[in-house]
């Protein structure tokens, strides 16, 4: 740049604003002739510096290199502009102005420290230097020597010596040199020597009034001064047992270094230590006045370049969690210490500017897997627990009931201080418990499983429950206190879940207690139980409809749709049908059955549907065994016709059965549980003709008996009924075979005939068949209701009359 | 004429720098190279406007002859195929510092003559 100014420097007077503004001109003698010459801006610039030189006025020129510091930075020149930069801190430091030097010359240096120019660097950390040393900055000033005595600068054929005017207050870059800056700084340091600063003839001196700390982050550049890598042997480590652990140091600085004593800081203060160099004489402040304050004693802490120091010590900790390693400083003398971050071997950085250089690399640790995936922190595990948890599983739980389920915790070693019981309750596929379509509101209450309540041996009360105790139960969580036990006490409390729905339930329980009283120690040690319940339906309900015995109402639908379809049942209006609900026991437990009933849903119109349940109410029912089916008969009379009708809910009032009664069972008495079913909803249909067979239910050997066949005609309409009847071998009949009847409307025919058994035993009627011509439907009563049995002669005992008995089984 | 010679790696930094003048102003020079990346950072962040330069990797054409240019690379690959070299670390080859001298007195008496 400066070489081409030339042409400019020496017709300097001859440069003359122009006619246009911003532009530059040069007056120029061309023989006679005078001519004005357009200036480039770079010859402009020229000019201008060296106008600026000639008149000697810094400020002038520090003004103009601002400019064009402001410029190349638009212009994304970033090295251009730090050039600028560094020629606007040199004539800062040319009129004594170091602390706008100081802070021009920083970000600069940052530059070459990132681009790893190590010449240039060396160039500014020596005007750094200077600016310290006039500035009384003690700090800054050990801080750039150390950097500068650390720099790479002695490679090969890489630069050669430079002279010493260009290099401005460092002299030229050399190991010597390095060396030089390295005695100085440390006799400095040291307190043996002091450093003239600016004001007045004051040494500045470190003395123990005034001592010096270096922290060195991860960040550092003098991390290539001092480095700490910190690895734990072993990652996980049992409480209480030792484990052994490396430091290792390395420095980059020309001399070798002898450290009076190294301190170990971690995250538990308890483990700090301190190595004391066995060779230098005991300082005052080794011991830290801590009593049982660990110091270990190294024969020799000599730090040489490039080598590192490595040091194995053991280490333990009985508090659970994580011991990392934090920092570790170094003292150099009485009044010097450096603080560096301690860093893994497994993620060191490399160091700045010596990672360009063709150094030797060595590994922190002598075992290489320690180097590689060494870390500077390792984890305690948690103390053994001597605390027994037992979750007292009866069996499957059932839909409906609450389930109780206790819950021992027995102390085997540790006495139990701050115990808290955490009850989770989990969905085995992971899931949640609550109702698995979109959170409503609503589902929030309908759970499918539920945590009813806990409860303790002793309070059953609230009153009894201290202010500290934490009790808190929700749908599928719950917390509670344990009270303080002993070693060898135990203490228990009862879980009670309900299960809405048939799902299999996981069950988590943890306790979380500490061994010691004290709250210096307040580690918890946990211990966990899991278990998986199964909910199961207790109850499988079926239900069946059937015709009342030897009487037939006609049901059109039926002949419309068939047998096979029964989509909806039909029943006749105002005529009895027998329903038999049975419930069958699908768990492997016997279950003592209390109660069943049908409770009919009250219409708007009232009361559309008669249940009855015939025979004696059992106030304490069977007990029913797994596998077994319980059958209730009842009958319905629908009142209503209506397309749909409901009939009813059965319920069963049911509980576990808590077996023989010398069983010493922590459930004395299982809770009783409600179970509906709900009864389909049917289809009431005024039947048009309904057929009826009387007959006595015995007879007796050559004795005639009449067998009447009832034809109730219920429309507004002529029927014709046809008829015919089979002639039986066991009987003698009178009475028309075969014949076409009319049946009035709303009045019923009677067809009786006279019968003589010829046969004793049990006998078929003679087969009768009747069909109806309007709806082409036919009827024939099935087998059972066509036995009789006959005597052979008049029995001598009295016979109950059993009436119309509903309890009898029939058939279709 | 040729005063400087410096190889830069990726990370800007230099892998290796010589300067061939008889002035004590080897700093300057430093100075100068360092500087100079600024241009380089330019071409190869904008490539499309040294359109017809694209290949252009030698930032000055200076003279028609190219040769040294060739001979200066040939140079460079000799030295990082050392397989002692390690890439990314400063060229330590004595051979090469010897060779580039070589080229650059080649060159210094080739345009003097």
């Amino acid at each position: 740049m400066s070489e081409t100014a030339n042409d400019v420097d020496g017709n300097g007077e001859s440069v003359a604003p122009s006619v246009y503004v911003g532009q530059f001109a040069q007056l120029l003698e061309q023989g006679g002739t005078l001519a004005m010459q357009l200036l480039t801006d770079e010859e402009y610039v020229h000019y201008a510096l060296a106008e600026g030189k000639r008149f000697q006025d810094s400020f002038e020129i520090i003004a103009l290199l601002k400019r064009s510091f402001e410029t190349f930075t638009k212009l994304n020149a970033q090295r251009m502009a730090s050039y600028c930069g560094f020629e606007m801190a040199r004539e800062y430091f040319a009129v004594n102005e170091f602390s706008n030097a100081k802070q021009h010359f920083d970000s600069i240096a940052s530059l070459y420290r990132k681009e790893g120019w190590v010449t240039l660097l060396w160039e500014v950390l020596g005007y750094l230097q200077e600016c310290s040393r006039r500035l009384g900055a003690v700090k800054d000033f050990v801080e750039y020597s150390l950097e500068m005595a650390a720099l790479p600068v002695s490679s090969i054929g890489s630069v050669q010596s430079l002279s010493f005017k260009e290099c401005g207050p460092a002299v030229p870059a050399s190991l010597s040199q390095r060396e030089i800056i390295h005695k100085e700084v440390f006799e400095l340091v040291r307190g043996e020597s002091g450093l003239t600063s600016n004001e007045g003839n004051n040494d500045l001196k470190v003395t123990g009034d005034q001592p010096l700390h270096l922290e060195i982050d991860l960040v550092s550049p003098l991390r290539v001064v001092l480095l700490a890598s910190v690895a734990f042997h072993e990652q996980i480590v049992k409480p209480g047992a030792p484990t052994l652990i490396t430091l290792s140091l390395l420095s980059q600085l020309p001399c070798a270094v002898e450290i009076d004593q190294l301190e170990i800081q971690f995250n538990q203060s308890v483990c700090n230590f301190t190595i004391v160099n066995g060779q230098r004489p005991q300082l005052d402040a080794t011991s830290n006045g801590q009593p049982g304050h660990r110091v270990e004693t190294a024969p020799a802490l000599m730090l040489s370049t490039n080598k590192w120091l490595r040091l194995t010590y053991d280490i333990k900790s009985d508090q659970s969690g994580k011991l990392e390693c934090i920092s570790v400083i170094a003292r150099l003398g009485p009044y010097f210490t450096i603080c560096c971050r301690a860093e893994s071997p497994a993620s060191m950085n490399d160091l700045p500017l010596w990672k360009f250089e063709d150094r030797v690399e060595t590994l922190p640790t002598k075992d290489p897997s320690l180097a590689f995936s060494g870390q500077k922190a390792t984890q305690i595990e948690e103390l053994e627990p001597q605390v027994d948890l037992k979750l007292g599983a009866s069996g499957p739980a059932l839909v409906g009931e609450s389930f109780v389920l206790p819950v021992t915790i027995s102390a085997k070693g540790h006495a139990v201080h701050s115990g808290e019981l955490k009850i989770n309750l989990v969905d085995t596929r992971g899931g949640g418990l609550l109702s698995p379509r979109e959170v409503e509101p609503s589902f929030t209450d309908n759970p499918y499983v539920e945590l009813l309540c806990v409860s303790g041996l002793e309070c059953e009360d609230d009153s009894q429950i201290g202010t500290d105790d934490i009790r808190k139960i929700q749908h599928s969580f719950g917390l509670i206190s344990v009270p303080f036990l002993n070693d060898g006490d135990s203490w228990s409390c009862k879980l009670e879940i309900r299960w809405h729905r048939p799902k299999p339930v996981l069950l988590y329980v943890s306790l979380g207690y500490s061994p010691h009283s004290s709250e210096l120690s307040a580690q918890k040690i946990h211990v966990h139980k899991s278990l998986e319940i199964e909910g199961k339906n207790a109850v499988v309900f079926s239900h069946q409809c059937m015709l009342p015995f030897r009487r037939d109402p006609l049901l059109l639908s039926k002949i419309k749709m068939g047998q096979d379809s029964d989509q909806v049942l039909s029943l006749p209006l105002n005529e009895t049908s027998i329903l038999i609900v049975s419930a069958k026991n699908s768990t492997e437990l016997p279950l003592q059955l209390l109660a069943i009933f049908i409770e009919v849903d009250d219409n708007d119109i009232g009361k559309s549907c008669t249940v009855r349940h015939g025979g004696e109410d059992h106030s304490d029912l069977a007990l029913l065994m797994p596998g077994e089916e319980f059958k209730k008969v009842f009958s319905v009379i629908p009142e209503v016709n209506i397309p749909k009708l409901k009939m009813g809910t059965v319920c069963l009032r049911w509980r576990r059965d808590t077996g023989p009664k010398g069983q010493p069972s922590s459930s004395a008495t299982a809770s009783e549980v409600l179970t509906k079913y709900r009864l389909p909803d049917i289809n009431v249909e005024l039947s048009p003709l309904v057929v009826n067979l009387e007959c006595p239910p015995q007879a007796i050997l050559g004795n005639p008996f009449t067998y009447f066949l009832r034809i109730q005609n219920q429309t507004h309409l002529l029927q014709e009924i046809k008829f015919s009847l089979a002639d039986s071998q066991s009987f003698v009949l009178s009475g028309p075979h075969n014949d076409t009847i009319f049946v009035l409307p709303k009045s019923e025919q009677i067809l009786g005939y006279k019968l003589v058994p010829l046969a004793s035993g049990s006998q078929q009627l003679p087969r009768v068949t009747v069909t109806s011509v309007r709806y082409s439907a036919g009827y024939q009563p099935p087998v059972s209701a066509t036995t009789i049995f006959v005597f052979p002669s008049k029995p001598h005992f009295e016979m109950a009359n059993m009436g119309m008995s509903r309890e009898s089984i029939a058939t279709e | 004429m040729i005063v400087c010679v410096a190889v830069v790696g990726h990370q800007n930094n230099p892998l290796y720098i010589q300067s061939f003048t008889e002035a004590d102003d080897a700093l300057k020079l430093h100075h100068i190279v360092h500087c100079s990346l600024d241009v380089v950072d330019e071409r190869v962040n904008n490539p499309k406007k040294s359109g017809p330069t694209l290949n252009e990797t030698f930032l000055g054409l200076l003279y028609p002859t190219e040769n040294y240019k060739v001979r200066f690379h040939l140079a460079y690959v000799d030295a990082v195929s050392n397989p002692f070299h390690v890439p990314g670390k400063k060229i330590t080859s004595r051979t090469f510092a010897e060779r580039v001298s070589n080229i650059v007195k080649s060159f210094g008496l080739s345009s003097a003559g």
